[in-house]
């Protein structure tokens, strides 16, 4: 096993933490998919408002590979089918039943796992729908099922504030995970599997399979961190990535015949009334977890880490991806002579407030505490990047229209943490800025 | 605040589009903005952001430069009423400081915003709170003597030249205050440099009793013929290396207290605002030269090579500008490398020219001048450097 400290990132210390518990949820009455959530894909619709559908009965796929499909999280009537703006799929909604049908896929053992022929087994996971759960780095589109990746990197934890520890999940499921691997050790030659340094998981057997232990602070269990941080060749930038979770729904899929519809998902933030972690299914409606109380209705609601996650509304469901939910005050209050304050509440990766000697955790909310600047060389984004890369000299390049000088800065690299827009006195927003060159990039070269 | 708050929020109309006073919307803006941060939530991107604001950071370098602005204040007043032999007690002193420093100040903050105001609103953008450290930082490095349309000359130049017309805080290249400096000091020699310019002896009634209390420490030493001693010049002339580390003696504004920008520099240094590379590779760029020079005294050498270098930490503006000037991120480079490269430069091209160049006794804010032009050339070749040990990624 090979440990591994990422220096550079950034921990933030936020209040709202939710409590180790793990709590089961009742059965909702409704679950859905938000294809218009899931990046790069361009989904074509296979059911139309009223049809009965079952558990594992495909909903949509992606026009690029229709081998890509996604299946319902439930059995039931589809209920409603929401469009955006130019018709782009938002939510697909089943209505469940009381008896849920479960379509039925081919089981295997660990052992036909072992004998199988590649190309098979990559169509019993792309028959089985899960096949988008594996993301090709740098862009972390779907994997393409016909290359054979460098290496697969299962990341079993995400520090960014908060996340279902691996722990939680992984509690009496090591039978599971190991079968995952084996599926994954067919499809490349390196599986790497990364666990935080300070999980609790004591299990012989689970901590056999772990190939590298990682300390640091946010992002340092992404996988794009940790290829930057072990690659031994420019191919390595090519690998896949899988997170734990759904690692085991592939695991579940293989051995059990049944698609597995799962999901823990940590519920916080200062404003949620309840903090824990749920273990409820994909695709559920973010009302069932997040009861509207008053002060829900004040705050701002993120899927996916207050650093790199999306804002939902109370009304809608979480995403397939997505195990975290935080109810973040929603800030904008103007704030009077806000400069000249000793702040010992103002959370900052500066020293600049008296916030330095606060070691508790701070209430944050979505103000930008500030206007929008001309880039003053600070390098405090430079500082905080787990890449190393210079952001505020990479931005500089792209608004120059320099692509080329953008990629030789590590562009690509970029994991979109989020951490240098956070930092950032000026107020740029540099992550964005890179993540759409990068996404731009992409699709010119698609 | 909330009765301000309201008073902001029914003048707003008018300096919105088609408003009235729609000219002065950035002045608007500023002054909104001085009294409240505004209510602007995150809408992309992380959703949280840092407390931190360039309002904040700028004010930090504000305090920072207080202590100096204030001994400043004293010191003026005070050479100012010694000069004329009579007894200065601590008030006297102040007030006289006050009354020579704070018209400067003025000029130097009512001219520079003007000029901010009217580049924000040709430009449509906000005026940035850089300008607040730039309208203090250049009275403190003039001479308590300077006429105030000199001030305001000088900072228009700074303001204009050295940053506005490259686009503004951000995009500019020159630190804007020693712009400003550098221009009166070569259009206005005689109101810039001697001996007879660092005492206010205008209005105290009386005229200098002692020539020799007008030289600053500098244009002593630059005097000092062949094989004298400089350190003992100095402490003949009351300057002991005291003195010229806690300042009580004539010199620019704010310059002559080492003591003082060493406190200055704590504030920056322990509030991350400053970074300390630039700092303690000027004191070794500094050092280094001095040391060496000192290898080489001897006969037929000027006396500056026998000097112990340490007085070169002390004597005029280094530690001011090293401290102060060097610091202005904007105009320093990016990379933590090159700012030792740069503040290493800086101290090196100070000894230099104090040394070779007695013309310009002061070096500090040559040597920053030349430097920040430098800058993005040692950034360039650092990020260039560092791109060839990245593992390339398309
Ligand atoms: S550039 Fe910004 S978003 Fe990208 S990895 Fe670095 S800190 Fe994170
Ligand atoms: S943090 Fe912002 S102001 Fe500082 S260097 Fe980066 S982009 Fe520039």
């Amino acid at each position: 096993m090979i440990s591994l400290t990422i220096k550079k990132g950034y921990n933030l210390n936020v209040s709202g933490q939710p409590s180790s518990e793990v709590s089961d949820l009742k059965k909702p009455d409704r679950v859905a998919l938000l294809p218009g959530r899931i990046l790069f894909i361009k989904p074509k619709l296979l059911v139309k408002e009223g049809d009965e559908v079952n558990i594992g009965t495909p909903l949509f796929f992606d026009k690029r590979d229709d081998r890509i499909q996604f299946l319902s999280p439930g059995g039931g009537t589809v209920q409603k089918i929401h469009f955006g703006p130019r018709r782009v799929i938002q939510e697909i909604v089943i209505h469940l039943s009381d008896k849920e049908k479960k379509e039925s896929f081919i089981a295997f053992s660990e052992n036909q796992i072992n004998a199988m022929d590649r190309t098979d087994l990559v169509k019993a996971i792309l028959n089985g729908g899960l096949w988008h759960v594996l993301k090709a780095l740098p862009f972390r589109d779907t994997a393409a099922p016909e290359t054979i990746p460098p290496a697969i990197w299962v990341c079993l934890d995400n520090n960014e504030p908060f996340h279902p520890a691996s722990h939680m999940y992984l509690d009496g499921k090591t039978g599971l995970f190991r079968f995952g691997l084996a599926v994954l050790k067919r499809l490349s030659e390196s599986v790497c599997v990364s666990v935080a340094t300070e999980s609790p998981i004591s299990d012989d057997k689970f901590m056999e399979m772990v190939t590298h232990q990682v300390s640091g602070p946010y992002p340092a269990h992404d996988p794009g961190v940790l290829v930057y941080h072990t690659k031994t060749h420019q191919l390595d930038n090519r690998s896949w990535s899988v997170t734990g979770q759904d690692l085991l729904l592939i695991a579940e899929l293989l051995k059990t015949g049944v698609y597995p519809i799962e999901r823990l998902i940590t519920v916080a933030g200062s404003l949620a009334h309840k903090k824990y972690t749920a273990r409820t299914r994909i695709g559920a409606p973010v009302a069932g977890l997040m009861p509207s109380e008053d002060h829900v209705a004040q705050a701002r609601i993120v899927a996916g880490g207050v650093l790199s996650g999306y804002t939902v509304s109370h009304d809608s469901y979480v995403g397939f991806y997505e195990t975290a939910l935080t109810a973040l005050p929603k800030g904008g209050e103007k704030e009077f002579l806000g400069f000249a304050r000793p702040g010992i509440k103002k959370h900052s990766y500066s020293r600049t407030f008296l916030s330095v000697f606060n070691r508790k955790p701070l209430d944050m909310d979505c103000g930008m505490h500030g206007e929008e600047r001309a880039c003053v060389n600070c390098s405090s984004c430079a500082n905080v990047c787990p890449v190393d890369i210079l952001p505020q000299f990479t931005m500089k390049a792209i608004h120059a229209g320099e692509v080329e000088e953008a990629l030789d800065h590590g562009l690509l690299d970029c994991v979109t943490c989020g951490l240098c827009s956070y930092v950032c006195p000026s107020k740029i927003e540099l992550s964005t800025i890179l993540e759409n060159a990068k996404r731009d990039y992409y699709k010119e070269s698609m | 605040m909330k009765a301000l708050n309201t008073i902001f929020d029914s003048l707003r109309k008018y300096f919105e589009a088609g408003g009235r006073l729609e000219k002065l919307k950035p002045l608007f803006d500023a002054t909104e903005t001085f009294f409240f941060i505004p209510g602007d939530v995150t809408k992309e991107g992380p959703h949280i952001r840092d407390s931190l604001d360039l309002k904040r950071y700028m004010s930090i370098v504000i305090i920072a430069i207080l202590p100096t602005f204030f001994w400043g204040i004293y010191n003026t007043g005070y050479q100012s009423i010694a000069s004329t032999g009579s007894h200065v007690s601590f008030l006297t002193a102040i007030f006289k400081g006050l009354e020579i420093v704070l018209p400067m100040v003025i000029v130097s903050y009512g001219v520079g915003f003007f000029w901010e105001t009217i580049f924000a609103s040709v430009r449509k953008h906000n005026i940035s709170e850089g300008f607040l450290v730039t309208g203090l930082l250049f009275p403190l490095i003039l001479p308590p003597t300077i006429s105030l349309w000199q001030v305001a000359l000088g900072i228009s130049f700074g303001v204009v030249i050295g940053k506005e017309i490259f686009g503004g805080t951000g995009k500019n290249f020159m630190n804007p205050a020693l712009t400003g400096r550098a221009f009166l000091f070569f259009s206005y020699p005689v109101s810039m440099s001697g001996d007879s310019i660092w005492t206010v002896t205008k209005g105290t009634g009386a005229h200098v009793v002692d020539a020799i209390s007008g030289a600053t420490p500098l244009s002593l030493s630059a005097l000092s013929g062949p094989g004298m001693d400089i350190s003992s010049s100095l402490t003949h002339a009351g300057y002991s290396m005291m003195k010229l580390f806690t300042g009580l003696y004539p010199g620019c504004v704010g310059e002559t207290s080492t003591l003082l920008c060493l406190v200055g520099a704590v504030i920056l240094v322990v509030t991350g605002v400053a970074n300390y590379r630039i700092i303690l590779g000027g004191v070794m760029g500094l050092l280094g030269i001095g040391l060496l020079l000192n290898l080489f005294a001897g006969d037929g050498h000027s006396p500056w090579f026998s000097l112990n270098p340490v007085y070169h930490l002390v004597m005029g503006g280094f530690a001011f500008g090293i401290i102060y000037m060097a610091t202005d991120p904007v105009s320093a480079p990016g990379m933590n490398s090159s700012r030792w490269i740069y503040g290493i430069l800086i101290g090196a091209l100070t000894m230099a020219i104090r040394v070779f160049n007695p013309a310009y006794p002061e070096g500090v804010m040559l040597a920053i001048l030349f430097m920040n032009l430098l800058s993005p050339v040692i950034d360039h070749f650092v990020v260039d450097f560092r791109l060839t040990k990245r593992m390339p990624n398309v």
